[in-house]
């Protein structure tokens, strides 16, 4: 509390909060290549079709690549493909027609609406906003199924599933970034 | 960030605009989708499009099974080799009685002018995966209506009823495990042929017989069968064996838990009984609705209450 109060004192003294906030200088990030998105959207699929069983607490790996580029890429991703992967997704699952197409669409609204805001905050912070972002997708689900007629006593195991997906967030930022950050000019005598 | 012109005007639709219409889609076909099956032609569309996919991706799945079986011990395969001769020992006898159980049976129906029971033909299927939903409990399997599956018939493993198949695809169906919270049968106690409805439990991998009263004859132990009375599971199955059983005196009903006895050995082989739908009974709004129409949407839904 103490540190986040000297650091409005020193955006009020006339330096920039850019610079307060991170003292390393900011990495201008080279620009992504649309196939590397749909590559990561498409595996991201694929890892929720895999046959995990009846596991609920697994993290929805698709939900969580969508923000991602929702946050990252507004432009390019947006509520359509959200759509579309969330019809598939409830065809492979059994569920309601439309149900995790709703949920995946709420859940990018929120992504996209919030996506200045969200790459202001250092990653552990994004993950608390990501898994708000999440919970939100997961009660819009639970509150079409419970309109309809269900009810379930493993609903919490959803919960856990949205803080899990929150806390490979700082990993997955890394992971997808990782293109964008590699240097203009090729060095041979680079490790990487 | 990107190094073209940022866009000032042309920003496209808003994304509240887009909220709205997709949200718009999605509600409407949830509501087709809770009211009338009228999407199936899709989702089976969906469905053969994912079906490859889906196959590929189990395949490391069944590697690891298989890896893992490749390593069993011969001593627990001896073992399992010796139970197994026992078990077919045991059920030829028990199969030589049934034979002539089932003759002496029929003449005593003929003799007493009762409709003799038919025969089931049914299917050996296998179980693909679980769907991952908190909602319900459904299980895939690998046969769809190309393979003469039809929604409504009931799945049995080698103990005993598993669930039902509740929604079929041109390649794979979907079978909805008694567990499930909406699933329910008709099922009787063979200690003294009470009869009560199954539905699924409060508890994870359980049943409850409900709207039984606080004083009915019931016992830790009694093992419950299929009644046969909705005409969709033949009668005599073994469905489970009584869990618990709580008696509140302010309570009217009395809570009957039950353990299913399928399922525990996590055998993926399953096998499906192709019975009839059985006909309906005629609807009092029969006039409204086309009757062709009604049998379609009734079928998945006939061993539902």
């Amino acid at each position: 509390m103490k540190a986040l109060w000297q650091r409005l004192a020193g955006a009020a003294n006339g330096r920039p909060l850019s610079a307060v906030r991170n003292p390393r200088p900011e990495q201008v990030l080279r620009p992504v290549r649309p196939s590397f998105i749909w590559a990561t959207l498409g595996g991201a699929f694929l890892l929720n079709l895999l046959p995990w069983g009846h596991a609920l607490w697994i993290p929805d790996f698709f939900a969580l690549v969508l923000v991602f580029w929702n946050v990252h890429q507004p432009r390019k991703v947006g509520m359509g493909i959200a759509f579309v992967f969330g019809l598939l997704m409830d065809v492979h699952n059994g569920a309601l027609f439309g149900e995790h197409a709703l949920a995946y669409t709420l859940l990018s609204y929120g992504a996209i609406t919030l996506h200045r805001r969200i790459q202001w905050f250092p990653l552990g912070s994004q993950a608390i906003y990501v898994c708000g972002l999440l919970l939100l997708a997961q009660l819009a689900s639970a509150a079409v199924r419970l309109w309809v007629g269900g009810g379930s006593p493993f609903w919490w195991l959803g919960l856990l599933s949205s803080a899990l997906g929150a806390a490979l967030w700082p990993t997955l930022n890394s992971a997808l970034l990782a293109p964008q950050r590699r240097p203009a000019k090729r060095d041979d005598t680079r490790p990487l | 960030m990107e190094y073209g012109p940022p866009p000032l005007f042309n920003q496209g639709v808003s994304a509240r605009a887009r909220l709205a219409f997709f949200s718009l889609v999605a509600a409407v076909l949830i509501i087709i989708d809770a009211q009338v099956n009228a999407l199936d032609a899709i989702r089976n569309g969906v469905e053969i499009l994912l079906y490859p996919v889906q196959r590929v991706l189990l395949w490391p799945r069944d590697l690891a099974l298989d890896i893992g079986a490749h390593f069993t011990t011969v001593a627990s395969l001896s073992v399992e080799n010796e139970r197994l001769r026992r078990n077919a020992v045991e059920q030829a006898q028990q199969v030589q009685e049934a034979a002539q159980l089932r003759i002496e049976n029929d003449q005593l129906r003929a003799l007493a002018g009762v409709r003799q029971r038919l025969s089931v033909p049914a299917q050996v299927v296998v179980a693909l995966y679980e769907s991952r939903d908190a909602f319900s409990r459904k299980v895939v399997i690998d046969r769809g209506s190309r393979d003469g599956m039809r929604a409504g018939g009931p799945v049995l493993d080698e103990a005993g009823v598993v669930g039902q198949v509740t929604r079929v695809f041109p390649l794979t169906s979907e079978v909805t495990l008694l567990t499930d919270k909406e699933q329910s049968l008709p099922v009787q106690i063979v200690r003294n042929g009470l009869r009560a409805v199954a539905f699924g439990g409060q508890e994870a991998a359980t049943l409850e017989l409900r709207f039984l009263p606080a004083n009915a004859d019931i016992e830790n132990g009694d093992s419950v069968v299929t009644s046969g009375l909705d005409g969709v599971y033949p009668p005599g199955l073994p469905v489970a064996t009584v869990l618990h059983v709580e008696r509140d005196i302010k309570d009217q009903f009395a809570r009957v838990v039950l353990r299913p006895v399928a399922g525990a050995s996590r055998s993926r082989m399953l096998l499906v009984l192709l019975v009839e739908p059985p006909p309906l009974p005629p609807a009092a709004d029969a006039a409204h609705a086309p009757a062709n129409v009604r049998g379609d949407r009734a079928a998945p839904k006939a061993g539902r209450r």
